[in-house]
């Protein structure tokens, strides 16, 4: 009887593992990532997420989807061995203003449900992701506003100016 | 998917500015079409396989030594199932010319579902300058479920560029302020002496005026 109870004990501990066999339990992640801050560096509006995923559970290469800006990606991965994954994304400079943007990382469960979600017309803010990582998008320098060529010009005009006025206020006072 | 290509532009050496010229618009489109054949052949033999097309852009309007280069690619499953177990491997960027600062020149998916496209980008700073070729990337993977034969392929090559030096991209681009207040220390003699003199004259004049009135 006693031994029974224990078996029980045992299986109502370890089966929420094997149901959840497929997901990552409290997954921790070390992020890197680059965005396109020079227009001359690239025409477009580049996003590079690199990551590394640590599953409790041992989970490895997992296959993820990420949702940037309301646009579904596959996570492709980078290195099998070390579990590290990358996510590129590209827009045009205008879709992708300044600002800060949240990338949700998805497994393949989350990814249907929130496919099945999408499709009913449901809102899918009910539905957690994995984990999310937070960019933060400075804007793309397209080079100065105002060449300094002009500056100096302006300058050099401004100093002639004060000088000539100077000079033709004096001869009126004669 | 040959208007994607146009958008992206790639340039060579900084004395061309501006999108793709016709030419090589044209070279580019054959590229693909090369592509598309060269994946065409190895798997005319099912039609719901995956076939994919790949692509390989360098997004940059100027290459130049030590700065960010932006390489994007882009492969399309146009088969009509999924590609399994897809890696794209780019071994074109020699060490010693090269160093990569963000994303990884091998990628792999498990699955590109039917007509649906995947973008990779890759960081480069290129440490020497000079013409580089921009070759192709190679992309293997598995048509269908059924075959245990990988099939290889080839992205589309973005062709020779000049990498720019960075001292020559500087002195063209930059804003040359330390220049410029160099400048303007130099023409202040010429400017404050006169300046100094006259002004020393006029506050001599100035102080024996209120006597007057």
């Amino acid at each position: 009887m006693a031994t029974n109870g224990w078996i029980i004990f045992v299986i109502t501990l370890f089966a929420p593992l094997l149901v959840a066999g497929d997901t990552c339990l409290s997954p921790s992640v070390k992020s890197k990532y680059y965005i396109t801050t020079e227009a001359a560096a690239s025409v477009d509006t580049v996003f590079i997420v690199e990551f590394q995923l640590t599953c409790k559970n041992g989970l490895k290469n997992l296959n993820l989807y990420a949702d940037i800006n309301g646009k579904f990606l596959p996570v492709t991965i980078t290195d099998d061995s070390k579990s590290q994954y990358q996510v590129s994304y590209s827009d045009e400079n205008k879709n992708l203003p300044a600002g800060n943007y949240d990338v949700r990382f998805y497994d393949e469960e989350g990814y249907s449900i929130l496919r099945k979600a999408q499709r009913s017309g449901e809102t899918n803010d009910s539905i957690k992701p994995l984990f999310t990582i937070a960019l933060n998008h400075p804007g793309v320098w397209k080079g100065p506003v105002v060449q300094s060529e002009f500056i100096a010009a302006v300058v050099a005009i401004l100093v002639w100016y004060v000088a000539y006025s100077a000079k033709s206020q004096l001869q009126s006072d004669k | 998917m040959i208007e994607n290509q146009t958008k992206t532009s790639f340039f060579t050496g900084i004395s061309c500015v501006g999108r793709f010229t016709a030419k090589e618009m044209k070279f580019h489109i054959t590229l693909f079409i090369l592509a598309v054949t060269f994946f065409h052949g190895y798997s005319a033999e099912e039609e719901d396989a995956g076939r994919l097309l790949a692509s390989k852009n360098v997004l940059n309007q100027y290459l130049v030594e030590g700065r960010d280069l932006t390489v994007e690619y882009r492969i399309y499953n146009i088969g009509g199932s999924a590609a399994l177990d897809v890696k794209l491997e780019d071994d074109t960027f020699p060490e010693a010319d090269f160093d990569v600062s963000s994303g990884s020149l091998v990628a792999k998916w498990d699955r590109i579902a039917p007509n649906t496209n995947v973008t990779h980008a890759v960081i480069l700073r290129p440490l020497k300058y000079g013409y580089f070729n921009f070759t192709a990337a190679t992309v293997s993977y598995l048509p269908s479920d059924k075959t245990a034969e990988r099939q290889v392929g080839y992205t589309s090559a973005p062709g020779e560029g000049g990498i720019v030096n960075s001292r020559e991209f500087e002195r063209r681009f930059s804003p040359h302020v330390l220049d410029w207040l160099v400048f303007a220390v130099m023409t202040l003699p010429s400017l404050g002496i006169p300046f100094l003199l006259w002004y020393s004259s006029k506050s001599k004049y100035d102080i024996s005026k209120p006597k007057k009135n």
